[in-house]
């Protein structure tokens, strides 16, 4: 992330109204495309309209197309999306490639997403499945049926293992310590 | 002839000069007029204050028939384009074609409102939750999640994400909640008009019970008192309660763990900081267990 986005806005990925849970909703609603009809920077504009235009309305009747021809000025494409977004798209110069293609980003869109930020690209409403941690988590049951005051339970869990014990331990394991070896004597 | 034609060139060239020409100088400087001018221009704007929002029918470009048969291919469903029509149409809207009509001394054509479709409309809305639920939870559960469904901000949610709020006829601007909850009731009669109850049940199904995704059904409905609650469930059983864990008692921090069992199974386990808490907490979760089957 660069310093100039430091102040855009930033959030998580989501879905309008959980959309594609039940049915899958197109979010763009209406597209407007302004144009010239003599400019040249409009040029692509008039060739997609000429070309292109019908078969895209017919593939996406959800979508409803405006034409607006205006003179001398620059083509825009002017998208709205159910959610109430707005976005324009300045089309000076783009060939009919360009343009199809802006269209195509449009109607995969579910709203105006420039000058957002997304924080991370997935996410989970849910992060951990286990739950939280409690003091009874990973809880020793033998605990349970301990009778307090413990001398085990009561020393800290961290400290080393004293001389005494570890002679105490070597002289378990030794054959003097075991009750194989005291029968052996 | 020649002679004569220059002759007479040179003629009208004589008066031309004689002739004082304003003189137009051009010169290609920065141009000083800029800036003020769109100075006061901004000034003026502030003065008048922001443009107020007009509703998107009132643009140049719009074409109300064609709105509407996207609508119906947005949704995947055949709508019958006057029945859509009437349940899009509210009765103010009606009310203010008719005085506009009366004002300019005009025949008024009657258009049909909404306002039995919007009835039918929440009729079979709770219908088809109630079907659609039914079968899954409890009475009590169900009600609640009914409740929860058909709400004004829930239904205005779900239609204000169908497009209703732009192609909705009313005389109201900006649209308000209830309006546009009434709408989505009415589009739902519409449906049931034009295709059957088969495709109002997929349609609610899709559309509005979809909401309660990634939604925990015991954030939407809890009991007053979950422990008679869960005795209820159980009757002629006893259900004991154990206290198991505990752990800085006498301090802020303060937390009992409970656990709830009938002939010696557990039930359900909860927390709280007293074993009140703990206890109506244990019983949730028993009755969360209960009806998962867990």
């Amino acid at each position: 992330m660069s310093n100039s986005h430091l102040f855009l806005k930033s959030g998580f990925i989501r879905t309008p109204s959980q959309n594609g849970v039940g049915r899958y909703v197109c979010q763009l609603q209406r597209v407007v495309l302004k144009f010239c009809k003599n400019n040249g920077s409009s040029r692509g504009m008039r060739d997609f309209i000429e070309s292109g235009l019908v078969d895209f309305a017919k593939n996406n009747p959800g979508i409803v197309v405006y034409l607006k021809p205006r003179r001398h000025r620059t083509a825009v494409i002017s998208a709205e999306y159910l959610n109430g977004d707005k976005q324009y798209i300045n089309c000076r110069n783009f060939a009919k490639e360009e343009i199809i293609k802006w269209l195509n980003l449009l109607k995969t869109q579910s709203g105006n997403t420039t000058g957002f930020r997304y924080r991370k690209l997935l996410h989970t409403d849910h992060p951990s499945i286990q739950g939280p941690w409690t003091p009874y988590t990973f809880k020793d049951p033998a605990e349970n049926l301990a009778k307090f005051p413990d001398q085990d339970l009561s020393r800290p869990k961290h400290l080393p293992k004293t001389a005494t014990e570890e002679l105490l331990e070597l002289f378990q394991r030794s054959s003097l310590g075991s009750p194989e070896g005291k029968r052996a004597e | 002839m020649s002679f004569c034609r220059h002759a007479a060139l040179r003629a009208t060239r004589l008066v031309l000069r004689q002739v004082q020409t304003p003189q137009i100088t051009e010169t290609r400087n920065i141009k000083r007029w800029v800036a003020p001018v769109l100075k006061q221009l901004k000034r003026r704007m502030d003065q008048v204050g922001p443009e107020a929002p007009t509703p998107r029918s009132s643009y140049l470009e719009w074409n109300y028939e064609a709105e509407i048969f996207a609508f119906g291919k947005r949704l995947r469903e055949e709508f019958d384009r006057k029945v859509l029509k009437q349940a899009l149409t509210h009765r103010s809207y009606v009310t203010r074609e008719e005085d506009k009509a009366k004002e300019k001394g005009l025949e008024f054509e009657t258009i049909e409102c909404n306002h039995q479709l919007i009835k039918q409309g929440g009729a079979l809305i709770s219908q088809c939750v109630r079907n659609e639920l039914g079968g899954k939870y409890p009475k009590d559960v169900v009600e609640a999640l009914h409740g929860h469904l058909t709400t004004v901000d829930m239904l205005a949610h779900v239609g204000l994400h169908l497009g209703l709020k732009d192609i909705v006829q009313t005389a109201e601007f900006p649209v308000e909640n209830e309006t546009l909850a009434d709408t989505f009731k009415a589009v739902v009669a519409a449906l049931e008009v034009s295709q059957g109850q088969e495709r109002v049940q997929l349609f609610v199904k899709d559309f509005l019970l979809s909401q309660l995704n990634g939604k925990d059904v015991y954030d939407v409905w809890a009991p007053d008192s979950p422990l008679d609650y869960l005795r209820s469930l159980l009757p002629k059983q006893e259900i004991e309660s154990r206290l198991c864990n505990k752990s800085a008692v006498n301090t802020i921090l303060a937390n009992y763990q409970v656990g709830l069992y009938c002939n010696k199974k557990l039930l359900g386990l909860g927390w709280g900081e007293s074993v009140e808490i703990a206890k109506d907490t244990a019983a949730l979760d028993a009755i969360q267990r209960l009806s998962y089957g867990k």
